[in-house]
């Protein structure tokens, strides 16, 4: 049994493992029952279950919690406050989302890129993007939000 | 409506609650005595004003909890910011009713049979309210009319809102008779609207059936049999037992084999479960167990195997499904000249829905609760209680939203596995997963088609005969196809169809998947392409000229097919696309036409084929699906409609060798990412129709043929089978 010390979405946790070599990801849900970060495959493929460490979008699910200690962590849950980021607004005025199963992973990878590059072109949208899989096939309308976000952000700062 | 449909009943706590209640064939509304309100109810109305409409079906992401909320707002004429979706426990003798379909979800049939039953529920509480309005205000009930969530006085202004009123509309009977809007005053239906659950979604708070956490919960994994019909032969627990958190590990061989589920036949593979108290627990337990499997004659074959055997069947000769003209026209040889033949393959496909399967389970002594989403909740019932012999009404179910369901989640396996377990693991509340791996290897999957084609040209090389077989894996229990002619509402004399299942064959369990079985028989728009190209006729016009104009023909199915609404459907699309014949060389655009149910689809690919490799310029793709409820969540429909065949096209297949399929996660099977994901416009066609018809796999089928005949117009070249070659020069 392994004791680690999370930082998670501002807030301190101890949490108990019995090994250490655990993904992120299930303590994520099933320890702190944050449960808006998603399984999709297991193997850093499909990016539904990116977060944050340190600021950098990472796949929980190929993260030892270990390399986790002591770093901050952000989910989709700790985002913004107020479920207001302009990406999460961007979501709801474009309608992004189908099942929906995908989106938080293709938010967090969105707000990673926006966070090192405000003003990201077409290009750098679809490759900072195209870890993320969406099987309902939302892949235009994610695009659009991501620009329609970064406009707005720009808006916000002048 | 009849008057007795709607029943009335009293308030609750100052809300106005309204339920459905089947009598006979009809749904009726009634409200609830007690303060205790049933889950399930369908719309309440608060002494605060809101709106909470009780969704009934299952949203997996086809957007029909949001377009249900809004014709039932539509009649209500509620402010749509006032409005909330819930999910509701399935109570089945309150919703189980045929006519409206009950809690099953599936074959984009959701609002073609909700639609009236919601406007005539809105337009029944509307009345409630207005009633309440005219007591209250001491005015005729004709004076009154509602409006964003108000009844209004026309004479004064008066306006009392929809809170102020529930708790004495509550105290009044349901109307007798209910006037419905006029269709063109519609301001809900039709308006692109946001769905309801994306607030909840992009904030991570939406609980899908994966996300449910109870009191003492247990997590299980299931190590299948990886190879279809397979047994067990043994296993050793010892060493996965030392894993730390481990609690139980046993066979699932009780539940294993055919389950003959009525109209959705389909298979639980053999297998061992570890029930642990973590997931990681179970998952590192389920790789340290040592498994042997009796691998059967399947484990000897491959899917070159089982090709053979469908490409000999198609040439073999059988007895016509369904004929029009004469049966053998095509080898008639006094008016034949010339024959073409092709053959089409469209292999086995994986769902891979990105929330893989899972359903918790609690078994108790004389009850089982289950959290799942699940598009068959009136099968998930009476099959967990057949298991655990119980009466229905012992088995409760909550049905939740699910990570993409596209026909997967209408069988009833995971539902069984999870109750099992949970039963032998002690009556323990249990979260049993299928990891991906699972998903990838041990799944069912799309049937498989072998589409053989024939045409007879007469000495003015008209198209004088078009025989289709359809050699496939799946039949919905029933030994014959429908429709029973080629899907298509070309005008030729001679149209013949013939059907052969192959099902007892196969390598893998069919099932049903997103398009079903128009994804084969599609592609006899690719044969059409060849006969085309054969006579020397552009594509667009030779559609053109085998579309008579004011011709109707029936082919199975609900409605006939209207030659005019393919005309105008197609000659649309080929215009928004700026659809052209010639172009420079490597560059060529492909038509697709496809009546489904009663809608009609087209699409129009735009390709660039350079040295082998294949770009998608642009898809263009048209619906006319009947009255668009909700005309951003159809959008999606079709745009991701589309995505799905392009999946199908570039990535497809389910490939085994030796009994086993060869992919296990997205590395292999490949969905399509965003960097391949070509412009694709939608157009929602302006439809005759007065009521919707359905949308949600209509678009799936097109990509392929459109695509495909691209690729001939580009380089001349047919390819007959996908998944595409990287490299097209290999194909």
């Amino acid at each position: 049994m392994a004791r680690i010390e999370l930082n998670v979405n501002g807030h301190r946790h101890a949490v108990e493992v019995d090994d250490p070599a655990m993904p992120l990801l299930w303590v994520l849900r099933d320890a702190l029952d944050l449960t808006g970060t998603k399984y999709g495959c297991g193997m850093g493929q499909c990016g539904a279950c990116t977060v944050h460490l340190e600021g950098q979008a990472v796949r929980s699910c190929s993260v030892p919690v270990s390399a986790a200690a002591g770093k901050r962590v952000t989910t989709i849950e700790g985002l913004s406050p107020d479920g207001r980021h302009p990406l999460q607004l961007a979501w709801q005025l474009l309608d992004v989302p189908q099942c929906g199963y995908c989106q938080a992973g293709q938010i967090m990878s969105a707000a990673a890129l926006l966070a090192r590059n405000p003003h990201p072109s077409d290009d750098e949208i679809v490759q900072a993007m195209s870890g993320n899989l969406c099987r309902c096939g939302t892949y235009p309308r994610i695009r659009a939000a991501i620009k329609h976000a970064a406009q707005n952000m720009e808006v916000s700062k002048a | 409506m009849n008057r007795r449909e709607f029943v009335a009943s009293a308030c609750a706590a100052g809300a106005l609650v309204v339920a459905l209640r089947p009598a006979g064939a009809q749904v009726s509304l009634i409200k609830h005595a007690s303060t205790q309100l049933p889950l399930g109810d369908f719309v309440r109305i608060a002494a605060n004003g809101d709106v909470l409409y009780h969704f009934t079906k299952h949203e997996m992401g086809q957007g029909v909890a949001t377009a249900m909320a809004q014709i039932l707002c539509e009649e209500l004429c509620a402010d749509w910011s006032r409005v909330k979706i819930e999910f509701p426990l399935v109570d089945l003798p309150r919703y189980e009713n045929e006519r409206y379909g009950g809690y099953g979800t599936g074959g984009s049939c959701t609002l073609i049979y909700t639609y009236d039953m919601l406007r005539q529920a809105g337009a029944a509480v509307r009345q409630m309210l207005v009633n309440a309005a005219a007591e209250l205000l001491d005015v005729p009930a004709a004076e009154l009319f509602a409006e964003n969530h108000f009844v209004v006085h026309k004479a004064t202004s008066r306006r009392l809102s929809f809170g102020e009123l529930a708790p004495l509309a509550a105290q009044l009977p349901i109307p007798d008779h209910v006037e419905l809007k006029d269709e063109r005053s519609f301001t809900l239906i039709g308006r692109p609207t946001s769905s309801k659950l994306t607030p909840q979604i992009v904030t991570g708070a939406l609980k899908y059936g994966s996300d449910i956490k109870l009191p003492g919960m247990r997590y299980a994994l299931i190590a299948r049999c990886p190879v279809f019909k397979g047994k067990l032969k043994r296993y050793d627990a010892r060493a996965a037992l030392k894993i730390k958190g481990v609690h139980k590990i046993f066979t699932t061989q009780p539940i294993a084999g055919l389950q003959e589920v009525s109209f959705l036949p389909h298979d639980i593979r053999e297998g061992v479960v570890v029930v642990a108290d973590s997931f990681w627990a179970a998952f590192k337990a389920r790789e340290a167990l040592e498994i042997e499997w009796d691998e059967g004659e399947i484990g000897k074959l491959s899917s070159a195997d089982f090709e053979r055997l469908t490409a000999e069947r198609a040439r073999q000769r059988t007895d016509p499904t369904g004929f029009i003209g004469a049966e053998n026209a095509v080898a008639d040889l006094a008016r034949v000249r010339k024959t073409l033949r092709a053959s089409y393959v469209y292999p086995h496909q994986l769902h891979s829905c990105m929330e893989t399967l899972n359903c918790t389970a609690h078994v108790r002594e004389d009850e089982c609760e289950l959290w799942l989403g699940t598009q068959s909740a009136g099968l998930v019932v009476s099959e967990v209680a057949r298991l655990l012999d119980l009466p229905e009404d012992r088995i409760k179910l909550h049905m939740l939203p699910s990570g993409g369901g596209f026909g997967r989640r209408a069988y009833t396996d995971m539902a069984v596995e999870a109750a099992f377990i949970s039963r032998e693991a002690g009556n323990i509340p249990v979260k049993m997963m299928w990891t991906r791996e699972d998903d990838q290897r041990c799944n069912l999957a799309h049937l498989f088609q072998h589409m053989e084609y024939q045409a007879g040209l007469d000495a003015e090389n008209r198209l004088y005969a078009l025989h289709e077989k359809e050699i496939r894996t799946y039949t919905w229990g029933e030994q014959y196809a429908n429709p029973s002619l080629p899907r298509m509402a070309y005008d030729i004399a001679n149209l013949r169809y013939d059907f052969e299942d192959l099902g007892s064959y196969e390598l893998l369990q069919s099932s049903a998947w997103r398009g079903v079985d128009v994804h084969g028989r599609a592609l006899s728009e690719c044969f059409i392409d060849e006969i085309a190209a054969e006579v020397g006729r552009d594509p667009l016009e030779f559609r053109l000229s085998l579309l008579t104009p004011g011709r109707e023909i029936f082919i199975g199915g609900e409605h006939t097919l209207s030659s005019d609404r393919m005309r105008a459907l197609l000659e649309l699309t080929a215009q928004k696309a700026g659809y052209r014949a010639s172009l420079p060389q490597g560059r060529g655009m492909g038509i697709a036409l496809i009546p489904y149910a009663s809608s009609y689809c087209c699409a129009v690919a735009d390709v660039t084929v350079t040295d082998g490799r294949l770009t998608i310029n642009k898809i263009t793709a048209a619906v006319d699906c009947g009255r668009i409820i909700n005309p951003s969540g159809a959008e999606q429909q079709i745009v991701g409609g589309i995505i799905w065949g392009l999946t199908a096209l570039f990535y497809g297949g389910a490939p085994v060798v030796n009994g086993r399929i060869q992919h296990s996660n997205f590395h292999e099977n490949r969905l399509l990412r965003m960097h391949e994901c070509p412009p694709i416009e939608a157009i929602l066609v302006d439809s005759p129709e007065p009521r919707p018809l359905g949308l949600g796999e209509m678009a799936c089928p097109l990509a392929v043929p459109a695509v495909l005949n691209a690729i001939f117009a580009a380089t001349g070249k047919r390819i007959r089978r996908i998944p595409l070659p990287a490299d097209l020069r290999n194909a």
